[in-house]
């Protein structure tokens, strides 16, 4: 088992490659890497010469990259999908809310965040994938923050599938191709570890990336349908799904669905998940006993 | 009248011979340089070797002008062909590129089981 660890996207990525060392995993490291350092520079709201912040600033943008028009059909679809509870419009609630840098220097010790008033979400966005055509709404702004982890991840493990079974761990999104990964969820009462064959798993929650503002504190996950830091009897969600991409839209889906309504949805549509409550109780739904 | 024996003084006179000697080299010598200078030649007269040349000068000047003509025709013809290529290229590479992304949102449904081994990775809030 081969292990590599780096740096990108705001998080610490792992990559595990199940073959003995060889000269070419090596390589295949480096090249996944430099895919997220790609992508980053694609998809960061947060580098002013990334594609995405010359889409937010002109409110169009023609000859968009397969990447960039590939995700935001994924995030509009994920939109339409979810009624609403995923939305890649949330970038100026997130501002208002105080995430207007990097989580590094939003996160700082003692650093309370000046915030504004909430902001609209649920903007109109226009993909045109034959035309590498996005056009936004007036004032609407994209974010692909945890999505664009996931899709990162998805396409690290299609660079590393060839070498052998894998997986690719992007913050709390990943995925893996062939061998048996187990793999730990955190709750109050220990780790419970699913064992992935194949597919992704992502966390969403309010546990983390948490700040201190003027008026109390605030976190990352908005709820779109009031555009400021969602509130919701559930503490995080895990979900398994096809790709990184769409496991992170269903668990920040059910996050936001709240408990009761998370647990029938994820058994309905046979999501297997892993919920924690804020009371500190753990429910298992979707299939996962 | 003079007399004979001073015309015959004045005829053997040393310096008289030698002016009359430096005058006929003078007019040598300005003999010389005047057949020398071909006064007689006409300015529109033509060298065959200067027409020859002339001649030869147009004519590389018109092969210069036909091969200059080639070139750029040829280098236009490669700019469209090097243009159409680099198109291709780009196409082929968004393809490429568009269907990896593609491919993402079609990989096979998941498995996945709870177990009671230890984890090799942990996974959190993103």
């Amino acid at each position: 088992m081969q292990r590599f660890e780096f740096k990108a996207m705001g998080t610490n990525v792992e990559l595990l490659l199940d073959v003995p060392t060889s000269r070419w995993s090596g390589s295949a490291f480096a090249s996944v890497r430099a895919e997220f350092a790609r992508l980053e520079a694609i998809l960061s709201r947060f580098r002013p010469d990334s594609e995405l912040s010359e889409l937010n600033r002109a409110g169009r943008l023609d000859g968009a990259s397969p990447d960039l028009l590939r995700i935001t059909e994924l995030a509009l679809e994920a939109r339409a999908r979810t009624g609403g509870r995923f939305d890649p419009t949330v970038h100026n609630a997130l501002v208002a809310a105080g995430y207007d840098r990097t989580f590094d220097e939003v996160g700082a010790d003692g650093v309370v965040v000046a915030t504004r008033p909430p902001a609209r979400c649920l903007g109109f966005v226009s993909v045109e994938p034959e035309a590498s055509e996005i056009v936004l709404g007036p004032g609407v702004k994209l974010d692909f923050g945890g999505i664009g982890k996931g899709y990162a991840a998805d396409r690290a493990c299609e660079l590393l599938e060839p070498f052998g079974p894998c997986l690719v761990s992007a913050g709390g999104d990943l995925a893996a191709r062939g061998g048996l990964w187990p793999v730990g969820v955190e709750t109050h009462l220990g780790t419970i570890t699913l064992e992935l064959t194949s597919g992704a798993m992502a966390t969403s929650g309010s546990d983390r990336r948490r700040w201190s503002t003027s008026t109390g504190e605030a976190h990352h996950l908005i709820d779109p349908r009031t555009g400021v830091p969602a509130e919701t009897d559930l503490l995080r969600v895990t979900a398994v799904g096809r790709t990184a991409a769409h496991a992170e839209v269903l668990a920040k889906s059910l996050c936001l669905a709240g408990a009761e309504r998370a647990v029938l949805e994820a058994d309905e549509l046979g999501i297997p998940a892993v919920l924690t409550l804020a009371d500190g109780t753990s429910v298992l739904a979707g299939g996962l006993a | 009248m003079p007399s004979a024996s001073g015309k015959a003084a004045r005829m053997t006179s040393h310096v008289g011979r030698l002016y009359s000697l430096a005058g006929a080299l003078l007019a040598f010598f300005l003999l010389w340089a005047v057949i020398a200078a071909h006064p007689w030649a006409t300015a529109s007269a033509s060298d065959p070797r200067l027409a020859a040349l002339a001649q030869r000068e147009r004519q590389l000047r018109a092969n210069a002008a036909l091969v200059q003509k080639v070139v750029d025709h040829r280098s236009a013809a490669y700019r469209v062909a090097l243009t159409r290529r680099q198109s291709a290229i780009a196409a082929a590479k968004a393809r490429a590129s568009a269907a990896s992304a593609a491919s993402i949102s079609q990989a096979s449904s998941p498995s996945v089981r709870v177990v009671t081994l230890p984890p090799l990775v942990i996974t959190k809030t993103s």
